[in-house]
């Protein structure tokens, strides 16, 4: 089996990752990390993904980050966790854009740990 | 080493061969810049026919601001539409298609018996203006080898100058001829089917852009045009690059609306907004559609007004030669600074010259002095600037989505001060008028130093920068 972490541009993201790689090592198995952010991650989020797979977003059916998580998942069956950061989001903020954990949390087809940076 | 060498003696030994596809190339500019010229011509035309339109057709202040508008509001949707398009069914497709909708829009506008059917087909007419201006410089670049990218581009805004600076020319001289006539209006708006005929017959024989062919997996058309416009041994070298560039371009369209929840890539957005909304709001629009009446107001007579207002269109196409040869050796944000200062100070003046002076000759003169310079000082600042600053502030994965945002408000922003100009001056007055576009002036150049300096650095560093400081 396989963890999948989807890291975005935020603190909440780099938290998730660190989760996720703990997550990875509880259950014994491989990781995988998913680049939501548009650019290459910080020096601090290359250290802690050394020797795991990175995988980015690519293409025009990657313009929403949360359909680039749940088809990744669909195209591997290997994956049975996902691991997610979130943060409390403004009513305009979550009007404006949606919310891409709620989207995740719902939609998802395997089990969602949701990690908040506190 | 080995192919290399090989290569250059090739290329040296066959000189005619080596000579046609750069001719070819020329030839293919040379057309497809017919649609910049076009997109200048559509909208500087009205600049002159305006006044025998006003009293043909019955048109208030409001409604004159309408029917110059809307044309503007058409080529904001263009603009969108036709880059889906030209993304779907090719670049050579689109300007086809956009240049029979050039010649209908026209031939709708010449015939049309009232404002309101005019103001129809101009915005039919601005949906061509702005396909073209999302299909040209894209072709014009897709066609060229990567050291000559550059100046085939800018020749498309050069075209666009001087598409504006003949409309401006050809309707001081019908006016001069046919002044009396009702109809002028119609013979100068009639002008406009001329290039688009050129370019419809012109682009028939031009080929599809290479790099489209690669996008859609056409890898052997790709070839055989590569092999019209390059020497047969630069052909076979750069289908490589092409497709690499046809990779890369779809990179580009990877971020979307969600990624603006990152605080640093929303920062850039507003910053790549307000470039092209402080661009349109130094006014320089207002001048180049309403630029004869602003004349005759000043105390020109009609016939004299149209022919200075050529003015505005020649140091226009002297403002941008200038800046497309200084762009690159001084810095961007010195250059938008320097650029509003000169704008805002102008503003000023010709807001002064309004109030202070005697209605007269001497009145008369000192506007026009001044607004030949303001457009001199934007043309050869801001105006292209503002474009090429849009071109290169975007990570490269954002970049198509947030240019498309940044384009469609610039053409917004065109499109307002279009609309208000009329009513706004009808009822505040050419002084005061300038004097908002002074204090617009003054927030822009606040703005400006909210801008990050862009010439010369690589993205990877600007985006480190941006990272480091808004997040």
């Amino acid at each position: 089996m396989t963890v999948l972490v989807a890291v975005t541009d935020t603190p909440e993201g780099a938290h998730a990752l660190t989760v996720g790689k703990e997550e990875a090592e509880r259950l014994r198995t491989e990781l995988l990390v998913l680049n939501l952010s548009l650019t290459e991650f910080a020096p601090t989020e290359i250290a802690v993904a050394s020797g795991v797979d990175v995988l980015d977003r690519a293409g025009r059916e990657a313009r929403d980050p949360a359909v680039a998580v749940l088809d990744l998942i669909q195209e591997r069956p290997d994956i049975e966790r996902l691991v997610i950061g979130v943060k409390r989001r403004s009513r305009v903020g979550k009007a404006l854009l949606g919310s891409v954990s709620q989207r995740l949390i719902l939609h998802s087809p395997v089990s969602v740990l949701a990690v908040k940076n506190e | 080493m080995l192919t290399d060498s090989g290569r250059e003696t090739a290329a040296t030994s066959s000189p005619t061969r080596s000579n046609r596809p750069s001719k070819r190339l020329g030839l293919i500019a040379f057309i497809a810049t017919f649609g910049g010229l076009l997109f200048g011509y559509d909208t500087g035309v009205i600049n002159g026919a305006l006044e025998p339109l006003e009293e043909d057709l019955g048109l208030t202040a409001l409604t004159e601001g309408f029917v110059v508008s809307i044309l503007i509001f058409g080529a904001a949707f263009g603009a969108l539409i036709g880059g889906r398009l030209s993304d779907r069914y090719g670049r050579r497709h689109n300007i086809l298609v956009l240049s029979v909708i050039f010649m209908i829009g026209t031939l709708g506008c010449v015939l049309s018996p009232t404002w309101e059917v005019l103001a129809v087909f101009r915005f039919i007419l601005g949906l061509a203006v702005g396909g073209a201006s999302a299909t040209v410089p894209v072709y014009l670049a897709e066609m060229s080898p990567a050291e000559r990218r550059g100046s085939i581009v800018s020749r498309n805004e050069f075209m666009i100058v001087s598409g504006q600076f003949a409309a401006f020319v050809i309707n001081a001289i019908i006016f001069n001829i046919w002044g009396e006539h009702d109809s002028v209006w119609r013979y100068m708006l009639l002008v406009a089917v001329a290039p688009a005929i050129v370019l419809l017959l012109g682009m028939l024989r031009m080929p599809e852009s290479p790099r489209w062919l690669i996008s859609q997996g056409r890898h052997d058309d790709a070839f055989s045009v590569l092999q019209q416009v390059r020497t047969p041994e630069a052909a076979q070298a750069e289908m490589a690059e092409v497709e690499a560039l046809a990779e890369e371009e779809k990179l580009t369209q990877v971020g979307g609306p969600i990624d603006l929840s990152v605080k640093w890539i929303r920062r850039l957005m507003l910053i790549g907004i307000g470039l092209g909304v402080f661009q349109q709001f130094t006014g320089i629009n207002s001048v180049m559609y309403y630029g004869t009446q602003l004349l005759a107001d000043a105390g020109f007579s009609s016939s004299a007004a149209i022919v200075a207002n050529t003015l505005n269109g020649l140091v226009s196409v002297l403002g941008i030669t200038i800046a497309l040869k200084v762009m690159n050796k001084v810095d961007r944000r010195t250059m938008l600074f320097v650029g509003f200062a000169l704008i805002t100070i102008f503003h000023l003046l010709i807001g002064l010259s309004a109030v202070l002076l005697p209605d007269g000759t001497v009145k008369a003169y000192c506007i026009l002095v001044f607004v030949v310079l303001f457009v001199f000082s934007m043309q050869g600042t801001i105006g292209p600037l503002a474009w090429l600053m849009l071109a290169e502030i975007f990570p490269l994965k954002i970049r198509s989505f947030a240019i498309g945002v940044c384009i469609f408000v610039l053409w917004i922003a065109n499109a307002l001060v279009a609309l208000f100009f009329p009513p706004v001056v009808a009822a505040i007055g050419i002084a005061m008028t300038f004097f908002i576009f002074a204090g617009l002036g003054l927030l822009a150049l606040i703005f400006t130093t909210q801008v990050p300096e862009t010439r010369g650095r690589s993205l990877e560093e600007l985006e480190d920068q941006f990272r480091a400081n808004y997040s």
